[in-house]
């Protein structure tokens, strides 16, 4: 990690605002290159002139014993040193002055550069906000899994010949893979229906890809009501019809990467007084229903069916507190600071769950409400959810602070209860990590295991092994680690490093000229992610969960709206499926047209912002920040101009280059695509010209003729695949790697090619290497 | 008022008439600036079936009348009362009586058409605007001055658990039904969760600093600075809530009978449960606006407790010849009347937390019901019985209309609380403005 992304520039694309604010950051000897053509080199300076007072880093010596730490700008620097440095009668040339006031500023001197001069460790952290909420679903309702086994997708329909759900009457039932049905005037199914009454039911559960609001709405010219994990209370009733009301929609907050059991009811007939009779003879009027949503920040939608399944597990309870988002300053989530925001949602999340949890005392803790040792059994309910929740067995003094004091005290086991929860969800040693193990225990373990694969508390058969002594070998640990990365959970977590690495987490639409690409519309930018997600799934997600085939697969997914756009030659209502699009010129996620528009302008597409990913996040090397933000050039000033001329042009002089000599050949191999992903071979008149380079960390030039190319350097280079291999860790662990000593990555990427590249493998070594490793500066 | 002149006798002192009232109505806002306006409230009570006319409606006119047998428990408030004969619902269009006797009642305007079948006429869905006391509600909301946390608080007792047209009477807006709270238990928590959860809070928080003293002895000295922003904050919310129990309330958390099960045969508890809740609600100025609505329309309780087994809307179909039958409708809605006494009798009770009175001095209660009589289903001479000095009318009346819509009363209650309207729901009733000889 380095302190550079701190300083990150935003890369903003797909809106009217077209802002280029990647460039380089200007060193002074830049600016000074064409008046002088030696310029004094800062570093040459100081080690010579400087360092034998100071130290060779600035961290006091012999002359002067304090570091050199402070607030004073670059040019107080400057004129300090004019003036006062070295002591004696000779001064500092004033040419030097300045160049060496920067490196000492930038290297030694500053707030930041001591910061990145510090050695990495681990730090204490609070647990993030995903954490939190996962953690608080699985305590309360004892970790059931995520997605219902043996579930198919689609969702399991009972349609009835009545008017309400007369199981004697029941036509049929079958499997249906989406809600968005227009029967007509007719029968809903094949059977003798009496078209003017009839009902369905739907049940199953909904797959939440993402932790955020989502708006559900129920479109229908009938009654309908729509139940979501909760069977009692429906979250839309639209039993009533009334008015030209037929549009009913409700906001709910959920927690990706789980099903929420769901059911949906149809009534084409009247309500209240039965009017069978009244009815007669009259004609049968139209009928039609469908189930939408709108996945946080994205566009609403048929709930599709890679999401729907036909079976369901009990409800999840959600928090549905609002929090300030997590830091992630350095790439990721972290919780390294606390906040007042922070800490009021910590108490109303407390609030929130130990209401519910005394509101359903009975379900929730197993205990009947006349039960005969109800106290006592509710307070060995109470030991067992302090256990997971603090991770840690239970001593008699938390035991007594805990529990035995809020039994005697509160007015009744109903309100103690309230009480122990409370104080165990705002205790430190629930809301931080491995509080209070100051010895590497199993219980450590286990919480490292969970945490970083499913980031929630550990689930019950990581506690048994741990009370059973089954998790203390490294086999054990790594057993354990190779059963969680099969779960959906880790699937989860996976998909929302994969999102956040390639900066595709934040603003996941996309918006394009219709203009220029006539029928890109709203749905095909959602299209688009589903077909990403779906390209993610199966081949990250897959079998041999392949390092290599993410990168270089030519899989595209593509249904039937895309293969419109896209040429090829689908029915307009075909599912997603993968489909031959150019495979020879595809290579792996860099080609998927999803990326490739996501990094590109409303017309045109951009090496710049496809550079940068490539060298951000793909390689792992970090670009200074822009000293300031630079306006594209225009492409109608030069039409006669490719995208590649442009972007050398306007990106030649020094000061740009610097940064730009790296991005732009990276991104030039990418100009075989346009600004919506589709392969071209003339810009403006003329060839594409796809050749690129890169000069490695180790001083080779790499030559590439298109991406196929590059995308093959990337998987076989140590840099790509350590540059993956670290953003994983730290999206897992939440710790920088080094923090676990310099051995720790080089170790990970080479297992990681022993295991065939497999990122599954790979997230369970990180889970073990992290959980046993002693890491630095935690004694 | 403050002044200790009621608005009679200051309009009196005045020379203004009653002609002038619509126009002055809102006079203590006016004329005593300096002054807080009085905590203007009004209550909607809701019984169902309609009512036994002949043991309902005052034989005479004016000041001097008796109460008949329905009445009765209203003697001891008979200066605080003012009878309204002849007022009609006169809206028509989709649904039956029941349906349109409860959605129209508050809204004065029609019911969408919809899927919902009643016993006759065509199907209907929910009403097409919103109801009087959201109306008043939102105005008061509007003011800084008479805003208060809930503007309105929607009571019910035993209103059955699905939602159609004929248990809904209050409405946020066009199809916008509003559920009433049936549950005293869930209505406690409304007004006094956020209470209650600050006190287990506060009964935490030592324990809390005591553990996090614990754990900071236990962490690296690198890491303690985190630690200790943490418990700097849990120290502030500690001080908050110090603070806010200075500033809460009032008075006490009511202590309400506790497992009162929804259960027919707990409607006498359930109501008063309510009440004591409503009550409390106006001491600390929760709410302006109250509604209570006692089953819905074509309620089916059965008043077991006064012995009788049917249930009331069967009840309410007899025919005038069964005499039994309407000896036990004069029964229930007697029964209905003394939760409108009880519930003035504990406002009447309460002084208001200023000083100045008691509650009913400035809470309207207007009982009222879907139907003029059960077994016609006439909309007409819908019941309306109003207790209570809030809207300023001249009290102590039976007052006969001849045939007057309702729509007019409506227009009236909003006006006493200052909100100058002269349409409210269909405009078709509206066109002869306020309703007259509500003051004298």
């Amino acid at each position: 990690m380095s302190i550079n992304e701190v300083l990150r520039p935003y890369i903003s694309i797909g809106s009217t605002t077209l802002l280029l604010v990647v460039s380089l950051a200007l060193p002074a000897k830049a600016q000074q290159k064409s008046k002088n053509p030696i310029p004094p080199d800062g570093a040459t300076v100081y080690k010579q002139k400087c360092a034998s007072c100071h130290g060779d880093k600035a961290q006091g010596g012999p002359g002067y014993q304090k570091p050199l730490a402070g607030s004073r700008s670059i040019a107080e620097l400057t004129s300090f040193i004019k003036q006062s440095m070295p002591p004696g009668p000779k001064k500092c040339p004033p040419a030097e002055a300045e160049p060496v006031a920067s490196f000492l500023y930038n290297n030694f001197y500053s707030a930041l550069a001591q910061e990145k001069n510090r050695p990495a460790r681990v730090t204490l952290a609070r647990l993030t906000v995903k954490q939190f909420r996962n953690a608080i679903a699985d305590l309360i309702g004892g970790y059931h899994a995520t997605i219902p086994s043996d579930a198919q997708n689609g969702l399991r329909a009972e349609y009835f010949k009545s008017r309400n759900y007369d199981f004697k009457q029941k036509v049929i039932e079958r499997t249906d893979s989406t809600i968005n049905f227009d029967f007509g005037s007719g029968a809903p199914t094949a059977g003798d229906y009496d078209p003017r009454f009839f009902s369905i039911l739907w049940q199953g559960s909904i797959l939440a890809p993402d932790t955020g609001e989502y708006e559900f709405v129920v479109k229908s010219n009938h009654g309908t009501r729509f139940y979501l994990n909760n069977a009692q209370v429906p979250l839309i009733d639209g039993m009533i019809r009334s008015g030209n009301q037929t549009e009913f929609s409700a906001t709910v907050f959920l927690i990706g990467g789980r099903a929420y059991p769901m059911r949906l009811d149809f009534i084409k007939a009247n309500q209240g007084v039965d009017d069978t009779d009244k009815q007669k003879g009259k004609p049968a009027g139209p009928a039609s229903i469908s189930l939408l949503w709108r996945r946080p920040k994205l566009a609403i939608e048929p709930i599709p069916n890679r999401f729907l399944f036909n079976k369901s597990n009990q409800s999840t309870f959600v928090v549905q507190t609002p929090f300030p988002p997590d830091d992630r300053s350095i790439g990721y989530e972290r919780g390294n600071s606390v906040s007042k925001e922070w800490d009021e949602a910590t108490t109303t999340g407390a609030i929130e769950t130990a209401n519910f949890v005394t509101s359903n005392l009975a379900r929730v803790s197993g205990v009947p409400d006349n039960d005969a040792q109800r106290t006592e059994k509710l307070t060995n309910y109470c030991r067992q959810f302090l256990q997971r929740a603090f991770r840690s067995p239970i001593s008699p003094t938390l035991e007594q602070t805990y529990i035995k004091k809020q039994f005697e005290s509160a007015k009744s086991p109903e309100a103690a209860v309230k009480r122990v929860i409370l104080l165990a969800l705002k205790s430190p040693r629930f809301l931080y990590r491995e509080i209070g193990s100051s010895k590497r225990d199993a219980y450590y373990v286990a919480s490292q295991l969970a945490f970083s694969l499913w980031d929630s508390v550990p689930d019950p058969e990581l506690l048994r092994l741990v009370e059973t002594g089954g998790l203390e070998t490294q086999d054990q640990i790594l057993r354990q680690a190779e059963r969680m990365v099969t779960s959906p959970r880790a699937w989860t977590k996976l998909q929302s490093f994969l999102m956040a690495w390639l900066k595709v987490d934040e603003v996941p639409d996309i918006v394009k000229s219709t203009k220029s690409f006539p029928g890109f519309d709203g749905d095909t930018g959602r299209d688009l992610r589903s077909s990403f997600e779906l390209f993610l799934e199966n081949t990250a997600w897959s079998q041999n969960s392949d390092y290599r085939e993410l990168m270089l697969s030519p899989t595209v997914f593509l249904n039937g709206r895309l293969a419109k756009i896209y040429g090829v030659s689908l029915p307009v209502d075909a599912p997603f499926q993968s489909v031959q699009l150019n495979p020879e010129k595809r290579s792996g996620l860099l080609t998927q047209p999803y990326l490739l528009s996501k990094f590109a302008y409303l017309e045109t597409s951009s090496p710049i912002h496809r550079g940068v990913i490539i060298v951000r996040s793909l390689l792992g090397r970090t670009l200074q920040p822009p000293p300031s933000a630079f306006a594209p050039t225009s492409p109608s000033l030069h039409p006669e101009w490719t995208t590649r001329e442009r972007i050398a042009a306007q990106t030649k002089p020094d000061a740009c280059n610097s940064c730009h000599g790296i991005i732009n050949p990276l991104g030039f191999t990418l100009e075989g695509f346009d600004a919506i992903g589709r392969l071209r071979a003339t810009e403006s008149g003329k060839p594409i010209d796809t050749s690129g380079s890169y000069l490695a960390r180790n001083g080779k030039l790499a030559k590439f003729s298109n991406v196929n190319d590059l995308g093959k350097y990337i998987v076989e280079s140590d840099e790509g695949q350590s540059a993956f291999v670290e953003k994983l860790f730290q999206h897992m662990v939440k710790q920088p790697v080094l923090a676990y000593g310099p051995r720790m990555l080089p170790g990970l990427v080479q297992t990681f090619g022993d295991n065939r590249y497999s990122i599954r493998k790979l997230m369970a070594q990180v889970a073990v290497q992290s959980a046993m490793s002693q890491p630095v500066g935690k004694q | 008022m403050n002044n200790g002149k009621s608005r009679r006798e200051f309009l009196r002192d005045m020379g203004l008439g009653a002609a002038m009232l619509p126009f002055v109505s809102n006079l203590p806002s006016v004329l005593t600036l300096q002054k807080p306006l009085r905590k203007q409230r009004l209550v909607i009570l809701f019984s169902p079936d309609g009512i036994v006319p002949s043991t309902f409606w005052p034989d005479s006119v004016g000041p001097y009348f008796d109460f008949k047998k329905s009445l009765a428990p209203l003697e001891p408030f008979k200066k605080q009362t003012l009878i309204l004969n002849g007022v009609c619902d006169r809206i028509r269009g989709d649904g039956d009586g029941h349906m349109r006797g409860i959605g129209c009642l508050l809204t004065g305007t029609e019911l969408f058409p919809g899927n919902v079948q009643g016993g006759s006429d065509t199907p209907a869905g929910w009403s097409s605007g919103i109801s009087i006391d959201q109306e008043i509600k939102n105005f008061l909301q509007k003011n800084p001055a008479t805003r208060t946390r809930f503007g309105s608080l929607e009571f019910g007792v035993m209103v059955p658990d699905h939602a159609d047209t004929w248990t809904r009477m209050c409405y946020a807006g066009p199809n916008k039904p509003i559920a009433p709270i049936d549950d005293p238990y869930q209505m406690f928590s409304k007004l006094y969760g956020q209470l209650k959860d600050q006190e287990s809070l506060k009964s935490i928080l030592d324990d809390l600093k005591e553990d996090l003293a614990k754990v900071r002895t236990q962490i690296s000295a690198e890491d303690r600075q985190l630690l200790d922003e943490h418990t700097a904050l849990v120290r502030d919310m500690e001080k908050e809530i110090l603070n806010a129990r200075t500033t809460d309330i009032g008075h006490a958390v009511p202590v309400i009978e506790p497992g009162v099960r929804r259960d027919n045969d707990n409607i006498p508890k359930i109501s008063k449960l309510q009440i004591d809740l409503m009550v409390s609600s106006f001491v600390a100025d929760s709410a302006r606006v109250a509604t209570l609505q006692y089953t819905n329309s074509v309620g089916q309780a059965r008043f077991t407790w006064l012995g009788i087994k049917e249930g009331q809307h069967d009840l309410s179909h007899e025919p005038d010849s069964n005499k039994e039958a309407q000896d036990k409708l004069t029964k229930i809605n007697e029964w209905y009347c003394q939760q409108l006494a009880y519930l003035a009798q504990r406002l009447k009770s309460t002084k208001e937390p200023d000083g100045s009175g008691n509650l009913l001095d400035n809470t309207t209660i207007v009982w009222t019901n879907e139907l003029g009589q059960g077994n016609s289903h006439t909309l007409d001479n819908i019941p309306f019985v109003i207790v209570g000095g809030g809207a300023g009318f001249d009290m102590g009346r039976s007052l006969k209309y001849a045939n007057v819509p309702h729509n007019r009363l409506l227009m009236s209650l909003a006006n006493s609380f200052g909100h100058r309207i002269d349409k409210f729901g269909n405009p078709n009733f509206c066109g002869s403005g306020l309703l007259n000889g509500l003051n004298l």
